[in-house]
């Protein structure tokens, strides 16, 4: 009776999103405190998570992707593609395992769990974020090889810049537009993914909140995590467009 | 007028799945200080692939080789990318074909023109700034300080050209290499682009190898002409001389195709030159130019050499350098 | 084939034929290493699941607890008898392994014909009709893009029990997006191709256009994608093994044996190694056939 279960579907669910609306998810059946606090509390880590994760995949995928470009079917380039290709095909519960064994306890490099210090992200930020590493790094190394051909790189070698300056000033600001704006959706998709992550790793993020909610069968919490990171997912589609815009100096002006 | 830049022999060749195409083979020219040479010939005679091998911008597969390539005493051929890149822009700079794509789209022209200088010399900002104005004006570009804020898209094709060619003279160059820059233009523009080019030749005494396959361009700004078919050079001549008394029976028939004011009579017939070039993959065998031409005898199969017909004036015909048996020029 | 003395009349011109288009397609295929490499190691992997009866040493339910948790043969307390060594509960690794191909290879291909069934109606209508069809079809895709697939899973999974079946179903009704998509935006393309126009003509009903003239051109497109959702299905299905919610125990499940091997992979890491490195060897198998397809369809290279 308290939770309006007794109303009919339809009702209880435009209530449920007019107060979600007014970011009022209601109260937890498990946990005391209500939905809001729940998730304020765990969004920070793994905004934090995705954070450091979208960054490692970009500092891994731009590099690879340029130098790929560069030495097109040399072997750097062929490396390259092969490392998307593996890290395409890895599950991510496995290599997030894998890494564990390898580091924390291997190598005793990094801590195994808990979330005290940036010490205990990296780990699974490399989990979370190799999955993405090969979409962009192959957007990278397609959007290099297409800007290289271009008239205005011819112009600028024939200006006497260096090579270093050929590519990095002129060729990668044009062919970097649509990797930021796929780094914008990829960011999304880790979000959704955290899940999976949070949970090998013991990280007290929205994931994990999910996942233990959906064991305890705590709806209310569940339906809000789902609705947050589809929001999220929505939101960074946007701003997926509008870092395309905006990077496009031809969209700028006029 | 001392030689600045000196060609000869020079070859290109790319390997294509057809086999190894001869897109330059064996060409000789050379420029003096100051000098205005057009290079003329039709699409694909290998006009544009010599301009690029002289700036060393040929692509990755291409090859080339000559006997000599110096420019300003310096061996090109011995310089390596990082040699060419302190010569190009700063000692020889080239104009391209396309002013529409040949600016960067993402940053100012302010910022492009600087850097053409900057990455040559060190000058503050402000010195570069100062530069890139001027030239702009000499160039012709209305409102020039704004234009340094503004981005290629915002500019019509004529006055990007004008500021490519304000980029090529931010160093002070020697040589211009100027590849059929007005053909992509309106024809009301390519007359002002053509008589700037030539006045600020004149006035800042750059050498210009200029590319077209225009012989009304070649009669408005030459100095010198270099007539290449085939992927050769067959006559090089003073401009005066060339429209005169053209020697190789190509250069004849390109001028029969034009009307000349004064000279063809209403109602006559342009003649175009019969035939097709041949192709250039695989070797040609003899003068390139004999399936075509009216004057061809038995010794043509054999490729005839660059020889001088008249001071300045350099052939390569069997027939124009024997005039014994030169047929009668219509 | 017997040669005749005379040549009939028109076999020089017959001879002179162009290569059909598809055998100088398959030509290109064979040629292509990445595409001969997946279909190798996915056909063997398909041959070693519906072997797996006869190939299989054990039975992979077999329980010996006097045999726990014996390292693979390579190990110095490995055996013959036990070549991938055992789990917690004594079972044959190996057997489990090829038992657990066929719960992974049955997901992903059925996930991905349901998928593609569901997604390439959704898209072809939503291609040819356009207008308001196209804007409900796109709606619902919309929606389905803005779920974090995962967490839906999970959630689903939770509500209803995990099992094979509950995850196959699951899954189907998730994965249909790249199907949808891809075949409406070729469907809009081809709609006003000539031979569209021409079947119009000579009186063809609509789902006879729809199903001879226009399936076979998304074909080629159709299965790139369609290896791509397998390999998909197979890594989301062995996630949710891998969480709990997916296939059950005792069924060997790749995912489910990383996950029960948890427990013991510091000292046994090959508990978890051999399911995961299996894993990602199928699901690249698959990945290779999905792009050297596409390679070879398209060999302009359309990046």
């Amino acid at each position: 009776m308290q939770y309006g279960l007794d109303r009919p579907m339809v009702t209880q669910f435009f209530e449920w999103l007019g107060s979600a609306l007014q970011l009022d998810f209601g109260r937890s059946f498990y946990f005391q405190n209500t939905v809001m606090e729940l998730v304020g509390e765990r969004l920070p880590i793994t905004l934090k998570l995705g954070a450091m994760s979208l960054l490692l995949a970009v500092a891994v995928a731009i590099p690879l992707g340029v130098a790929a470009a560069l030495y097109r079917d040399t072997w750097v380039d062929r490396l390259a593609l092969l490392v998307a290709t593996i890290g395409q095909a890895m599950p991510n519960f496995w290599f997030a395992l894998a890494l564990i064994v390898v580091f924390s306890v291997g190598l005793k490099w990094l801590p195994v769990a808990g979330n005290a210090s940036w010490q205990n992200f990296v780990l699974p930020a490399v989990a979370l974020g190799y999955y993405a590493m090969p979409s962009l790094m192959r957007l990278t190394r397609a959007g290099m090889l297409d800007v290289m051909g271009s008239d205005y790189i011819r112009t600028a070698r024939a200006k006497g810049l260096s090579p270093a300056r050929v590519v990095f000033k002129h060729a990668l600001r044009n062919a970097i537009i649509p990797v930021v704006a796929l780094a914008a959706v990829e960011l999304g998709f880790m979000l959704g993914g955290s899940v999976v992550i949070e949970s090998v790793y013991s990280l007290q993020g929205l994931g994990q909140l999910a996942w233990d909610s959906i064991a305890r069968n705590d709806y209310p919490v569940v339906q809000a995590v789902v609705l947050i990171i589809a929001t999220f997912y929505i939101a960074l589609t946007f701003v997926a467009d509008v870092l395309n815009a905006a990077l496009d100096p031809r969209m700028r002006t006029r | 007028m001392s030689i600045l830049l000196d060609v000869k022999n020079l070859r290109v060749d790319l390997p294509t799945e057809r086999g190894m195409l001869h897109t330059v083979r064996g060409i000789d020219f050379q420029v003096r200080r100051g000098e205005m040479l057009c290079l003329v010939g039709e699409s694909g005679c290998g006009k544009s692939m010599t301009s690029l091998a002289l700036m060393g911008l040929l692509p990755a597969r291409a090859r080339r080789s000559a006997d000599r390539l110096q420019f300003d005493g310096i061996d090109l051929q011995a310089q390596d990318e990082r040699g060419m890149s302190r010569l190009r822009g700063a000692r020889m700079s080239m104009i391209f074909q396309e002013p529409m794509t040949s600016l960067n789209p993402s940053y100012t022209l302010g910022d492009q023109l600087c850097e053409a200088l900057r990455a040559h010399r060190k000058v503050t900002a402000a010195e570069a700034r100062e530069r890139a104005l001027y030239l702009l004006e000499r160039a012709g570009v209305p409102q020039a300080a704004d234009r340094l804020r503004q981005y290629p898209h915002q500019l019509s094709g004529g006055l990007r050209q004008r500021v490519m060619i304000a980029m090529a003279l931010m160093c002070g160059p020697d040589l211009i290499i100027a590849d059929e820059p007005t053909t992509a233009l309106d024809v009301t523009i390519q007359a002002q682009i053509l008589r700037l080019i030539r006045e600020l030749q004149q006035e800042f005494g750059t050498a210009v190898v200029f590319i077209t396959h225009d012989l009304g361009v070649v009669a408005r700004i030459a100095d010198r002409v270099a007539v290449m078919y085939a992927g050769e050079v067959v006559e090089t001549a003073p401009v005066d001389q060339l429209f005169d008394q053209p020697s190789h029976p190509y250069t004849q028939g390109l001028l029969r195709c034009i009307p000349v004011r004064g000279k063809t009579l209403p109602g006559s017939r342009l003649q175009a030159i019969p035939g097709v070039v041949p192709s250039l993959v695989g070797e040609v065998q003899g003068c390139a130019f004999a399936n075509r031409c009216s004057q061809v005898r038995p010794a043509c199969s054999v490729a005839p050499p660059f020889a001088e017909v008249a001071p300045g004036h350099a052939v390569r015909c069997v027939t124009a350098a024997h005039p014994a048996t030169l047929a009668e020029v219509a | 084939m017997t040669t005749t003395s005379l040549p009939l009349p028109g076999t020089a011109a017959l001879a002179a034929l162009p290569v059909p288009a598809w055998r100088r397609t398959l030509r290109r295929a064979a040629g292509h290493r990445g595409l001969l490499i997946g279909s190798i190691v996915l056909g063997l992997a398909v041959l070693a699941a519906v072997l797996a009866p006869w190939l299989a040493p054990h039975d992979p339910f077999a329980q010996d607890v006097t045999q726990r948790l014996i390292p693979p043969v390579w190990h110095e307390r490995g055996t013959w008898e036990h070549v991938l060594g055992t789990d917690k509960l004594g079972r044959d690794y190996l057997s489990r392994l090829l038992y657990g191909a066929r719960v992974s290879l049955v997901i992903g291909f059925v996930t991905a014909l349901v998928a593609g069934l569901i997604g390439t109606t959704l898209g072809v209508l939503a291609g040819y009709f356009g207008g308001r069809v196209d804007a409900v079809v796109s709606y619902v895709i919309t929606c389905r893009l803005a779920m974090p697939v995962v967490l839906v899973a999970l959630a689903m999974a939770s509500l209803v029990g995990g099992s094979l079946k509950v995850v196959i179903v699951l899954l189907s009704l998730l994965l249909w997006d790249r199907f949808a998509i891809v075949t409406r935006s070729a469907t809009q393309q081809l709609r006003d191709a000539e031979f569209i126009a021409a079947a119009k003509s000579l009186g063809a009903s609509t789902p006879y256009i729809l199903v001879r003239e226009l399936l076979p051109n998304l074909m080629g497109a159709l299965t790139v994608v369609a290896t791509l959702e397998m390999a998909h299905a197979i890594l989301l299905e062995s996630t949710l093994s891998f969480l709990g919610l997916g296939v059950q125990p005792p069924t060997p499940s790749w995912g489910l044996m990383v996950a029960e091997g948890k427990a013991y992979m510091f000292f046994q890491p090959w508990v978890i190694m051999i399911p995961g490195v299996v894993l990602a060897v199928l699901v690249l198998a698959i990945n290779l056939v999905g792009d050297g397809i596409r390679d070879v369809a398209a060999p302009d290279g359309r990046h």
